[in-house]
């Protein structure tokens, strides 16, 4: 059965989108990530524009953070305060992001930048990932010495000595807001330039550096994440005019099947299990794109948008 | 229209240079006769392509057929040339390229070559040879090679045929006639190929003289949700952007309400 994707303007499988919704949706929901980073070169590999491929995850993005982020407010875990402070950088980095889109695009170097900033940061993630739950596998194997795990404990570290200090009540806090704007700026770009939520940066940020308690960044980071998406789609839509609704609702009930899978599979494998396997796959994707980037292309020549945009 | 009227000035101006300078005029032609299986291909939420059966009478009986399929539009293309900087390969210059048809394919009872001279050929824009010699390349950034006019060619039929956009075929199997006179065949419109005006012309040529000439027009466009949404999204990108992100979150508290879960982060 074949789906016409109206931006794309190509005709594709349409149980491979499910699919590959759901792969990621399956994964998403095993490891708590927001998956976005797998969701695009995915779609790349599949055939689709790099560019509509981003665009369309961001909108999907949208969708999956928003019912999650309502769960998270239903609790009471967002900091709405902290989450506003991000999500200012989010919007100014997201609009920043679009508009180097469109830049790159014209320039025939958006999926060279793109794929060097994923080989960058998935290399970088999923090596970390990899070298620390290989590190508790063994030290879980050695159980004998008790070893007290180094949690790296919130410390005021050099970033809330800044200025502008704010209070921030539900994360119990009082720290300068300089690095929450500018963490959120940085992954608003990314979230433009990539098609992710930035969950796998933000979160660790938030913990480690800002010192939030964990299930409130998690919750403030859903809550900025459907809203910096929302504005990424937006602009997206205004600037590059890339966003495929279509391909994005496929991806979104593929993802969200997959989900309900994934969770269930999750409680039955250990922690570390499951990090190293997100790590593997992760580093994979990684050694993919970085042989994109190194090897002979098979086509030297290729299309660029035409003026103004669209496909 | 345009293509027409060109002929028409080459023609005029042909003539009254030289007596000898002549300009074919297809229109001028016996008529060849065809049939289209339909003239409007639909696309819609599961297009995949589609083919559509021609069927012709050949006016001048034995003589060879050539069957030209062009999208109306001229596309104004922009290209972009990958060089290896350091280690890494990246787009290092882009060429503008104006006269490529956005759609080229041909049928022919036999190779081009052996049925037209290279002028005619060039002339009624027949073989890729005539679409190399229409195709206008401007350096827009980067640094010009010697070999840059032919890596953007052929990097340009690449794209086209790998799309199934461009091809030709030159054998009697593909366009049957039987007995000399009446011809069938067909065309396969891609996925690839877009809203707009094809043509699909039919040239009969006698010893390399153009004695009989058909036209048939062929209409794609978008119906229902897939003409909606690219309307709009061309169109009216803002609304489009405003829908886009309420579906989006509308979709996403109405998963998270089914599950209760609360999706997936």
């Amino acid at each position: 059965m074949e789906i016409y994707l109206p931006i794309a303007g190509m005709s594709i499988n349409f149980f491979l989108v499910i699919g590959i919704g759901g792969l990621v949706g399956f994964l998403s929901g095993l490891f708590g990530v927001g998956g976005g980073f797998l969701l695009t070169p995915l779609m790349m590999m599949i055939g689709i524009p790099p560019a509509v491929a981003a665009a369309s995850d961001s909108n999907q993005i949208c969708a999956a953070a928003a019912s999650g982020a309502f769960a998270h407010w239903r609790l009471g875990n967002v900091d709405f305060k902290m989450g506003a402070v991000i999500l200012a950088g989010g919007i100014i980095g997201g609009t920043i992001g679009v508009q180097l889109v469109k830049i790159l695009r014209a320039l025939g170097n958006f999926e060279f930048v793109m794929k060097v900033v994923y080989v960058l940061m998935l290399g970088l993630v999923g090596s970390a990932m990899f070298v620390e739950s290989l590190r508790t596998i063994r030290r879980s194997r050695a159980q004998a010495e008790t070893c007290t795990i180094a949690v790296g404990k919130p410390k005021p570290g050099l970033f809330s000595r800044l200025p502008l200090k704010m209070h921030f009540h539900r994360s119990g806090l009082h720290t300068s807001a300089i690095f929450p704007f500018s963490i959120g700026t940085i992954v608003g770009i990314m979230a433009a330039l990539l098609g992710v939520g930035g969950g796998f940066i933000m979160v660790p940020a938030m913990i480690y550096i800002i010192g939030m308690p964990t299930i409130a960044a998690i919750g403030t980071d859903l809550f900025q994440i459907v809203l910096t998406s929302a504005n990424v789609t937006l602009q997206q839509a205004f600037v590059n005019k890339t966003v495929d609704l279509l391909l994005a609702l496929t991806l979104l009930a593929g993802s969200t099947i997959g989900a309900q899978f994934g969770a269930i599979a999750g409680k039955r494998l250990k922690g570390e299990q499951i990090r190293i396997l997100l790590a593997i796959i992760v580093l994979t994707l990684t050694v993919k794109l970085f042989l994109d980037l190194v090897l002979t292309p098979e086509d030297l020549v290729s299309l660029a948008p035409a003026k103004g945009g669209g496909h | 229209m345009k293509r027409l009227l060109t002929l028409l000035l080459a023609l005029s101006l042909g003539s009254s240079l030289s007596g000898e300078a002549r300009a074919i005029t297809p229109e001028a032609q016996q008529k060849v006769v065809t049939a289209a299986s339909k003239n409007l291909i639909e696309i819609g939420v599961s297009y995949q392509g589609d083919q559509i059966h021609f069927f012709g009478v050949n006016p001048v009986p034995g003589t060879d057929l050539i069957i030209k399929l062009t999208a109306e539009k001229d596309e104004e293309l922009k290209l972009s040339v990958k060089g290896k900087v350091g280690p890494l390969w990246m787009t290092v210059k882009q060429y503008d390229v104006k006269g490529a048809p956005f759609m080229y394919k041909i049928h022919a009872s036999k190779p081009i070559d052996q049925i037209v001279s290279a002028a005619t050929a060039q002339e009624l824009e027949l073989g890729y040879p005539a679409i190399r010699h229409k195709m206008q390349m401007h350096l827009s950034r980067g640094t010009a090679a010697p070999d840059d006019a032919d890596k953007v060619y052929k990097g340009l039929l690449k794209i086209k045929e790998r799309n199934n956009l461009y091809n030709i075929v030159e054998d009697p199997k593909r366009l049957e006639i039987a007995e000399g006179k009446l011809f069938k065949h067909y065309f396969r419109f891609p996925p690839a190929a877009s809203e707009g005006r094809y043509l699909v012309e039919s040239f009969c040529f006698d010893k390399g003289h153009l004695v009989g000439y058909g036209k048939d027009v062929i209409v794609i466009k978008k119906v229902g949700i897939e003409h909606w949404l690219t309307d709009v999204s061309q169109n009216q990108p803002v609304f489009f952007g405003i829908l886009a992100v309420v579906i989006a979150v509308g979709a996403g508290l109405l998963v998270g309400v089914i599950f209760r879960k609360g999706g997936h982060h």
